[in-house]
């Protein structure tokens, strides 16, 4: 059985009064894609944020590939790829700059059209982040999170606000990465896309896990109560007819 | 340290290809030098006129201290020539010691070689103020000669007083407006975020602001100083190496001042305000276009201590009258003190969230 690239042991975070994580413990299995889905406030944001070094820990433990975070900062941001749910970049510094800036903050010399190649952003090598579009612009941080070929990647709700089209691009890309042997960890409130994506989820509410598991169980468990929709579903849905009608390529240009 | 370098590249990188802050800092000031340049603060319709007396009659000159015309000053013969020689006055009088008015012996007149119209003007009320102090002792009829001697004075104008300090101003200006807004921005927008998860040191990164600002400023000192030599008569015998060093010094006083604001306001809203109430006054009173001699007694004395008044004051005396680093002693401990302050006020409010 192989080790986890990420555990977590009952972590916690105060803000004030209020609990914004409260003693939650998961893993993540190496080569993984795995959820943490969860409403508005859930606590799923400052769940990253802890792991990713960006807020001290109240108490708990976070463990990434064996490195305790709250005692190895440094080493754990040399693994780790973050993708920020606010992320931008410098305005004034073209694609292939940044990316060679970014490198270069790991000590790396990169191949930054390389690196483009991953996310399909070749043609926008000499733009600035600001000519980009909401699709392009995430697909751009998350080549930005590859700079240091980490061993896991963090996207905090790397689709929200992004057409259909480009979503399902943007799982594509996600999924491509996870296929040359990276660890991805992502948080969305999108349940289609945690069932196209995660291999497991850990759903969260009001600072807890409530449930973990892969898509597949947690339906099954949920049936097994003798859960029943009142309709039945429908064959297709909106979307589907919105991307029949529309078409799956992008519409960035 | 091959980061550092690479930062500080990047950065003026940065600076270079945003538009707004090559007018703000470099094209602003100019063009305020270029509508100064149209007013001239220094025909204000009087003759300067310096009188050296070691005579011990009084009557001239006080027959001349009543001329409205002339802007008259008393005082020894190293003043008086030096005032000349700077371009303060544009005929200074030689009285000498056997001089009467009813005598025969002539004053002598040192003409501003290139205030022709006035030394024209003053030369002739000066024979007329002459010719009626004769007339009125009824005794002779030729009096005492005028002998005229021309002097080439260095005229100083307006701009080489506004150059230094305009020049000041936008150190000030780049310094404070520039870093306060910048890292808020950085802020707010989660850049500064996105680079604390690299494993990038942050000191390294201000660092790297740090230098390439002083970069830019050192090139601003040059843009201003030939751009006023070259289309502004600007009078510069001063060494640029000490302009240079003065320039610094106050360049991290305002940069430490922009930190500050950066660490102490939430977000853009709160930066103007608290930007412009700190520079303002000193923009306004700090010696920058025109001199703080007229302002009233305490003002002066408070404005002795802006740090805007001892970085125009050092770069004004450097750039006109040729100072070397230690004649601007004064306005060095001056700047030297406010960076300690600054600094340290600037590490204690910064923060990266």
């Amino acid at each position: 059985m192989q080790t986890p690239v990420l555990e977590v042991h009952n972590l916690t975070k105060h803000y004030d009064k209020l609990t914004a994580v409260d003693g939650i413990s998961f893993e993540v299995k190496r080569q993984e894609i795995f959820g943490i889905l969860g409403p508005n406030g859930a606590g799923k944001t400052t769940t990253l944020e802890m792991i990713e070094t960006l807020r001290p820990i109240d108490s708990g433990q976070i463990l990434l590939d064996n490195l305790d975070v709250t005692k190895d900062p440094q080493k754990v941001k040399r693994i780790i790829g973050v993708q920020l749910q606010s992320s931008s970049f410098f305005d004034k510094l073209k694609l292939t700059e940044l990316l060679t800036l970014f490198g270069e903050m790991y000590n790396r010399q990169i191949d930054p059209l390389a690196l483009l190649d991953e996310v399909e952003l070749r043609e926008k090598a000499k733009s600035y982040v600001a000519q980009l579009s909401g699709g392009q612009k995430q697909r751009f941080s998350i080549a930005a999170a590859l700079v240091n070929d980490p061993v896991i990647i963090f996207l905090d709700e790397p689709t929200t606000g992004l057409d259909p089209q480009a979503r399902r691009h943007l799982w594509g890309v996600i999924k491509r990465i996870r296929s040359e042997g990276k660890t991805i960890v992502l948080t969305t409130h999108y349940m289609d896309e945690a069932e196209e994506l995660c291999d497991r989820v850990a759903i969260m509410d009001s600072g807890k896990i409530i449930a973990t598991g892969s898509p597949h169980e947690l339906v099954q468990q949920l049936l097994g109560k003798g859960f029943k929709k009142e309709r039945v579903e429908r064959l297709a849905n909106l979307e589907d007819v919105f991307l029949d009608l529309t078409g799956h390529s992008l519409r960035e240009d | 340290m091959r980061l550092k370098g690479i930062l500080i590249i990047v950065s003026l990188k940065m600076f270079f290809r945003q538009r707004e802050a090559i007018i703000w800092t470099i094209l602003l000031p100019l063009f305020m030098v270029f509508l100064f340049s149209f007013v001239n603060f220094d025909g204000l319709g009087k003759v300067s006129l310096g009188i050296v007396n070691a005579s011990t009659d009084t009557t001239l000159v006080g027959a001349l201290r009543s001329v409205q015309s002339f802007k008259t000053t008393t005082g020894d013969t190293s003043e008086e020539f030096d005032a000349l020689r700077k371009g303060d006055r544009s005929i200074v009088m030689v009285i000498p010691p056997t001089f009467q008015p009813a005598g025969h012996d002539s004053v002598t007149l040192y003409l501003n070689a290139e205030k022709v119209q006035e030394t024209q003007i003053g030369k002739l009320i000066i024979q007329r103020v002459l010719d009626e102090l004769v007339f009125r002792q009824n005794t002779a009829v030729t009096g005492p000669a005028i002998r005229i001697e021309m002097v080439n004075s260095r005229n100083l104008n307006y701009i080489d007083f506004l150059l230094p300090g305009v020049l000041a101003m936008s150190i000030m200006q780049s310094g404070v407006f520039g870093v306060a807004f910048g890292f808020v921005i950085l802020k707010k927008r989660g850049i500064l975020r996105r680079l604390l998860v690299t494993p990038m040191r942050t000191t390294d990164f201000i660092v790297a602001q740090v230098v390439s600002r002083l970069l830019v400023l050192m090139f601003q000192v040059f843009i201003m100083i030939e751009v006023g030599q070259l289309f502004f008569h600007l009078h510069f015998i001063g060494s640029i190496f000490n302009m240079l060093v003065v320039g610094i010094l106050g360049g991290i006083v305002f940069l430490s001042i922009g930190f500050a604001l950066s660490g102490i306001s939430k977000s853009e809203d709160q930066v103007a305000p608290l930007a412009n109430i700190i520079t303002l006054p000193m923009l306004l009173l700090g010696g920058v276009f025109f001199s703080r001699s007229n302002l009233p007694g305490f003002a002066h004395i408070i404005t002795n201590y802006f740090p805007l008044t001892f970085l125009a004051d050092g770069l004004r005396v450097i750039a006109v009258e040729g100072a070397t680093l230690a004649g601007v002693l004064p306005q060095i401990i001056g700047l030297a003190v406010w960076c300690i302050i600054m600094v340290f006020i600037a590490v204690k409010s910064f923060r990266w969230e």
